[in-house]
């Protein structure tokens, strides 16, 4: 039988991370309160004191704890990022997952025996790319940007040393993690310089009646009328005029769901699974934890099914109208 | 949980600026207890409103740089819920981003100001509190 992956579960606040590690995250992953990670928002992650303590909560459970140093070092800025990195390794952080080829050059040298995970924003979706990012700068685990189909999944995974992560739920986007610079054509921001797709201070919802409209740096993005559901503010969830038709010309609102093909994942040999979401509260990690960690308990059982309260579950903190299996469902290929 | 019609008839007329002290008063006795490293310094001279949707009225605060204050309208971030879903929010049962893609929760003004005092919530550790709680309450609070 193959090995059960572990579980990842995201965190933006110490009660999010004992929710996941209370609920039966073998991992959780957070960020620094600044911009060396994608999830830089208001108020959001943990000062050096919470992380302390989260840190010895998840290890007190026999869990770890990974922090996304995610995003691209800026010129002029790179102390900030280094900084992230030695601070992770002085806190006993299990891993940090990088992106920026630098960074991880930096942290290779300077703290050898730190796991370094390549993150999804490091945008590897071959083994060519991943086995490179292993010769060069000892990646023990790759988390695959989300465009893979399962068969591409299961060559790669038989093609390198370096463990595989996979995401399993959440929000979806157009996943051209790493090199998405949307946001910065209205705010000047993009997730990569500055860790936050639509920074909340350009973000502005309007109510007039039961409508609401929402702007971004001004620039109306989308409209939503009574009880229609709503996305997050981000361009490339808008609804656009294109040749007199006004729809979501780029992407709708959606979330990944693949609780019907945890046994696949099982089966090619995934060692980590993934959920989306450092930027919910602590409901929200409690939640959609304790619903995989029951599905992936379950998920090497020859019967296995999706019982509908997993289902339930994951669909009521659903981004969307609907939920998908995303590229690794591609029956027209 | 709906509100009966006459219920709600009395309350939107009733002066805001009691429960609202009650809110302020009970925010600066738990202050240092729960926000110990927090200095409050992006809420100081900001007016955030907690409108009550069901019950057309709410409460608006702010913090003078060492209390929180009643203040008055407008505020420069207003979010706005059932009575029910507020509750449902402070219990964390659900997460403020579910409500919001359901249209139960809405934020105008300003985003940021309204993220950051949502993402203190989510950050808050209530155990402190409810260590002085008896036990019966403590456990059907507990979060």
């Amino acid at each position: 039988m193959p090995r059960k992956p572990q579980l990842i579960c995201p965190a933006g606040s110490l009660p999010a991370l004992k929710a996941a590690v209370d609920r039966g995250a073998d991992a959780v992953y957070v960020g620094f309160k600044n911009a060396t990670n994608a999830r830089n928002f208001a108020g959001l992650n943990f000062t050096d004191q919470q992380l302390t303590d989260g840190i010895a909560y998840a290890h007190r459970h026999g869990r770890e704890v990974l922090i996304a140093i995610n995003t691209y070092a800026q010129a002029g800025r790179v102390a900030e990022w280094r900084q992230s990195v030695d601070r992770a390794a002085e806190i006993g952080a299990d891993a940090v997952i990088l992106a920026d080829f630098g960074l991880l050059d930096y942290a290779f040298h300077t703290h050898p025996s730190l796991r370094r995970h390549l993150s999804v924003q490091g945008s590897a979706t071959n083994f060519a790319a991943i086995n490179m990012a292993h010769e060069c700068f000892g990646v023990s685990r790759a988390v695959l940007p989300r465009v893979l189909t399962l068969p591409q999944v299961e060559y790669v995974i038989k093609n390198t040393p370096v463990e595989i992560e996979v995401f399993g739920f959440g929000s979806l986007c157009v996943m051209a993690e790493g090199r998405c610079i949307l946001s910065s054509y209205a705010t000047g921001q993009s997730p990569n310089t500055h860790g936050v797709c639509s920074p909340a201070g350009s973000v502005r919802w309007e109510t007039d009646g039961a409508q609401m409209k929402t702007r971004l740096n001004d620039i109306l993005i989308d409209q939503f009328e009574d009880g229609e559901p709503a996305g997050y503010p981000t361009l490339c969830k808008g609804r656009f005029a294109v040749e007199g038709d006004t729809y979501y010309a780029l992407e709708e609102p959606t979330s990944l769901n693949t609780l019907s093909i945890l046994p696949e994942l099982l089966k090619i040999g995934v060692a980590a699974i993934k959920v989306e979401g450092r930027q919910r509260s602590p409901a929200y990690t409690a939640e959609v934890t304790g619903t995989l960690r029951a599905a992936l308990d379950a998920a090497g059982d020859a019967h296995y099914s999706v019982k509908p309260a997993w289902q339930d579950a994951l669909t009521k903190v659903s981004e969307g109208h609907q939920q998908t299996l995303g590229a690794y469902s591609r029956p027209w290929r | 949980m709906n509100i009966p019609q006459p219920v709600v008839a009395v309350l939107s007329r009733l002066p805001e600026a009691p429960p609202t002290l009650a809110l302020v008063t009970a925010l600066n006795l738990v202050r240092r207890r729960l926000w110990p490293e927090e200095d409050f310094a992006w809420l100081t001279g900001r007016r955030v409103r907690m409108a009550i949707s069901d019950l057309a009225c709410g409460v608006t605060f702010s913090f003078d740089g060492q209390h929180f204050v009643l203040a008055s309208q407008p505020a420069d971030v207003v979010f706005s819920a059932s009575l029910a879903d507020y509750w449902i929010i402070a219990r964390r049962q659900e997460d403020p981003d579910t409500l919001f893609f359901q249209r139960r929760l809405t934020i105008s003004g300003d985003t940021e100001l309204g993220l950051q005092l949502k993402n203190l919530m989510d950050a808050t550790d209530f155990e402190p509190l409810l260590a002085f709680l008896p036990d019966p309450l403590r456990s059907r609070l507990a979060i």
